[in-house]
């Protein structure tokens, strides 16, 4: 198995997306601004979407 | 060859566990409910985000409008109930992955068993849900609280209605000694649905018990 084929990675692409959605977050909180919840919500489950996709790409491709 | 590639996908590939085909990878039903789940996922983050958006621009939460309501509001005050529904719920998802590990066994008494449990639980939960609307003290047109509280729970109970079916169409097909070590991917698909909306209960009971 091709080391980048581990689900691991699947997570690391998640994680990123929720990395977004904290600094899309921790911006407005830190400079006293509107703080839009809804998008900090939507990058923070788009994470997991992300992640259940490259899973997918992983997890869906023949082994041989 | 067959029998290697086999090996190899159940041993070693990062699907070890889940149905999938002779070539390695994910079986259709797995495949589209993974996808479908997907897709749900974003469906509930839209739910959410109206929840946490709303609630960020409240000036305060829960309500304290209209004032006799405000005690309704309230859910953290008495969260047991809600509480008991999510231990139900918890544990359904265990039986039903009791089952899962059961017919990867072949053991299909077991797996009818824990199968037959878990569709039990839902239904439990569901009229549980339906006790506890018919005594919150508010209804969906009252105010932003009662649309985005009936709309997440309700949203989230119809899914636990669609898993129920889909659980006991699987019990069906288990009574009738369709299923088997080798093929059971429909219970496989059915079960990932069933973690899905049991994660998602959790979330929305911490939101709008707990939080």
């Amino acid at each position: 198995m091709h080391p980048l084929r581990h689900p691991k990675y699947a997570i690391a692409v998640g994680l990123l997306f929720v990395l977004v959605g904290l600094v899309y977050w921790l911006v407005p909180e830190i400079g006293h601004w509107h703080v839009d919840y809804a998008g900090v919500t939507m990058l923070a489950t788009l994470g997991i979407a992300m992640a259940l996709m490259a899973y997918v790409l992983i997890a869906g491709s023949p082994n041989e | 060859m067959t029998t290697d590639t086999h090996a190899l996908t159940t041993e070693h590939s990062p699907v070890a566990g889940l149905a999938h085909d002779a070539r390695g990878g994910i079986s259709n039903p797995v495949l589209g409910m993974i996808l479908f789940i997907t897709s749900e996922v974003m469906f509930f983050a839209g739910l959410f985000a109206a929840y946490f958006n709303v609630r960020a621009n409240a000036p305060h939460w829960p309500p304290t409008e209209p004032a006799e309501l405000a005690e309704h509001f309230n859910l953290h005050a008495e969260p047991w109930f809600a509480a008991a529904l999510t231990v139900i719920l918890v544990i359904s998802s265990f039986t039903c992955q009791f089952a899962i590990w059961a017919i990867r066994k072949d053991n299909r008494t077991g797996f009818v068993r824990n199968i037959a449990i878990t569709v039990i639980l839902g239904v439990v939960f569901l009229i549980g849900q339906l006790y506890d609307y018919s005594t919150i003290g508010f209804g969906l047109g009252d105010g932003v609280f009662g649309t985005t509280f009936y709309t997440l729970t309700g949203f989230h109970g119809a899914h636990v209605f669609g898993g129920v079916i889909m659980l006991s169409v699987v019990l069906y097909r288990a009574m009738a000694g369709q299923f088997s070590a080798r093929h059971h991917d429909a219970v496989e698909a059915t079960s990932l649905y069933w973690h899905f909306v049991d994660v998602v209960w959790i979330a929305l009971f911490s939101t709008l018990y707990i939080l």
